[in-house]
């Protein structure tokens, strides 16, 4: 009985000592790619959700530490169910973090009914634009992005015969629905959809097809390690034509490939040399990892420092941060002072920012055309 | 054309996959162990390899000896330290691959954390492909890829065949107490299996970094394709495991002549599906009664 009685105490203690800790902090949530062939992505948007931690923790910005609890969603949409719950039910965070089309479109409805904000600063897919209240994104989403590509790639380059390559998940489904939209407007043709696995890893049969419908241009519409090996088979095996993708092909793992010098693809633009937290942040990102900033690190940044000014007004106002109450101030706050300059949340939750054109150089990437906002 | 070239492509890839399955092969064939981690044999082959000669710049041979070093003590660490424990415990087939699968996810962490969770690949003008004839693109390392598979396949036939090593480890899957009467120690003979098993993944990985490129999670498609290919073969079956392995790339590439190219993989596992369903025992697999 006694004994009984000490495990009884020393987990009562234990949970105690665990709920002061709790109150001590701030805790948000991460549900990033943390194992498996996207784990790269989850390392760069972790890295920079940390770096805004530390920002806004050196600067007092909020009355506790805020931390950031990770969790591994592999890139895969049951693994970031699974990783969301943990958050929503066992850690209670008011506010997540999400990455890929097809998790955030998983998670969604676990934080919509627990009232909890999630935020995605990674994924594309247009109907990222129509998951709920309670889900945001702080990237523009492949539509704009496509709308500014295809007349640049068609009119302004004279590709006109384009080859697409696209994975099949709901981003590559996204992107080969706004080719197919924009392409033919722009006066172009699309000669080759070509929609591939998720986990292929072999593409030299489809340099062969990619040859045969001999086009002017190949667009790649994948991500992680795959669009890399793309672009190396498509070199490899005879496919020489201008190559060209969206935004994720700012990642190290393309950027740095040497067959993927010269290829074509749009980003956000962002303003790196405006002074403030945009000098402040590629200073530390390049102390830090002695790499130029992407506009991947600008989005992870700007998402925990939305939710540093939210909870800053909240706590002004000495309300609770929950997800509700920031949802809350989040429509009573106008813009939002981050990286890049200020930005303005639409109705819809996501945001409209200029797009420009970069071509791989084998560093962050050259910009080829300034920033113009999709028609 | 379009047929040819796909032909060659899958037999350059049916190569990588056939070396890659009879290493599998020849240590389930002989010791029935379920080495799942023979993908993780693969991944860091691949990787010392492209670490020693693409970012250390050190001469190939040295890069080459290195992965085979460096898979040999893995698959013989894990014959030690790993099944040969659990065996002398209680041996479950589940609790083998449950630690050899964790093993996988270990060292594909691992794998991440030091060489970089991005892609990697070995850049040689000898995956280049050039024009040999109007339309079809053949690169060097095609029949590269061919070549060492025809040399290993030979070698490992006259080891199994002529040597009394070689012998002892297709009689150690019959009859282990046979083995011991010859004075020879099962121990040491599964050691021999699990060494030239995981050498065996070398070739397949080297060309693997050369033409497709690595990732760290890259040891579990491997491994997929090697059980594929182990169980189309005919386990227990090396001339079998090596068909398996070319008839599977073969598939996944000449699928694309008719299909879509999202089907390839599909179409290997139809091949699977197919075998398992009409021809359980495989190409040179014995059909085996139920006990």
């Amino acid at each position: 009985m006694r004994l009984v009685r000490s495990l009884l105490f020393v987990a009562a203690s234990f949970v105690a000592l665990s709920s002061a800790r709790a109150q001590d902090v701030i805790k948000i949530g991460a549900d990033l790619p943390m194992s498996g062939p996207n784990a790269e992505y989850g390392e760069l948007f972790g890295a920079a959700a940390n770096l805004a931690v530390e920002h806004a923790n050196a600067d007092k910005m909020l009355s506790k530490k805020l931390v950031i609890q990770f969790e591994d969603s592999q890139a895969t949409p049951q693994q970031g169910v699974v990783a969301m719950n943990k958050l929503v039910s066992v850690e209670k965070v008011p506010f997540v973090l999400s990455a890929f089309t097809g998790v955030s479109k998983a998670i969604a409805p676990v934080g919509d009914r627990a009232k909890v904000v999630s935020v995605n600063g990674g994924g594309i897919g247009p109907d990222l634009a129509e998951l709920g209240e309670y889900f945001w994104n702080v990237i523009p989403l492949v539509n704009l992005e496509i709308r500014v590509m295809a007349p640049y790639l068609v009119q302004e380059r004279g590709f006109k015969r384009i080859a697409l390559i696209y994975v099949d998940d709901p981003a590559g489904e996204a992107i080969n629905k706004e080719l197919a939209e924009n392409v033919p407007k722009a006066g172009g043709q699309l000669v080759a959809q070509l929609q591939i696995p998720r986990n292929a890893q072999q593409f030299t049969s489809i340099a062969a097809r990619v040859r045969g419908a001999n086009p002017d241009l190949v667009f790649i519409a994948s991500f992680g390690a795959q669009q890399a090996q793309i672009v190396k088979q498509l070199r490899d095996n005879g496919v020489s034509q201008q190559l060209a993708g969206y935004s994720v092909f700012s990642s190290p793992t393309v950027t740095e490939l040497p067959e993927a010098k010269g290829a074509l693809f749009p980003t956000q633009s962002v303003d790196w040399s405006a002074p403030g937290m945009s000098q402040r942040v590629a200073k530390d990102w390049k102390a830090k990892t002695g790499k130029d900033p992407s506009f991947f690190v600008a989005n992870y940044y700007n998402a925990v420092m939305v939710f540093v000014t939210l909870a800053q007004a909240l706590e002004k106002s000495g309300q609770p941060i929950t997800g509700e109450n920031l949802l809350k101030q989040r429509k009573a706050t106008g813009t939002f002072d981050l990286v890049g300059g200020k930005m303005e949340f639409l109705p819809n939750g996501s945001v409209s920012m200029p797009i420009q054109i970069n071509e791989v150089d084998g560093g962050a990437g050259k910009v080829v055309k300034a920033g113009t906002m999709a028609k | 054309m379009l047929f040819l070239q796909l032909v060659i492509n899958g037999l350059q890839l049916g190569a990588i996959y056939a070396l890659t399955a009879v290493g599998f092969s020849l240590i389930f064939g002989a010791t029935k162990v379920f080495h799942v981690a023979h993908g993780a044999a693969f991944t860091i082959a691949a990787y010392l390899f492209w670490w020693i000669f693409t970012v250390l710049h050190i001469a190939w041979p040295v890069a080459v000896l290195a992965a085979v070093v460096a898979s040999v003590v893995f698959g013989l660490a894990m014959e030690r330290f790993i099944y040969r424990p659990i065996q002398r415990h209680e041996g479950a087939f589940f609790t083998v691959f449950i630690a050899a699968f964790g093993v996988q996810i270990i060292i594909q962490n691992l794998t991440g954390s030091v060489f970089g969770r991005g892609f990697a690949s070995v850049t040689t003008s000898l995956s280049h492909s050039v024009e040999v004839l109007p339309g079809l693109f053949v690169a060097p390392i095609a029949w590269i890829s061919l070549l060492i598979a025809l040399v290993v396949f030979t070698a490992l036939s006259l080891y199994l065949s002529r040597t009394h090593t070689g012998m002892a480890m297709r009689a150690l899957s019959e009859n282990p107490d046979l083995i011991r009467v010859f004075g020879l120690d099962p121990g040491r003979v599964a050691q021999c299996a699990f060494g030239i098993g995981s050498a065996m993944v070398v070739p397949g990985a080297i060309l693997t970094s050369m033409t497709a490129g690595l990732n760290p999670a890259i040891g579990a498609h491997v491994m997929l394709i090697s059980l594929a290919a182990t169980i189309v073969g005919g386990i227990g079956s090396l001339r079998g495991a090596a068909c398996g392995g070319f008839l599977l790339g073969l598939a996944e590439n000449l699928a694309l002549w008719r299909l879509d190219p999202q089907w390839s993989e599909a179409v290997t596992f139809v091949v699977l599906f197919l075998f398992i369903i009409f021809r359980p025992s495989g190409f040179f697999g014995r059909p085996q009664a139920a006990k």
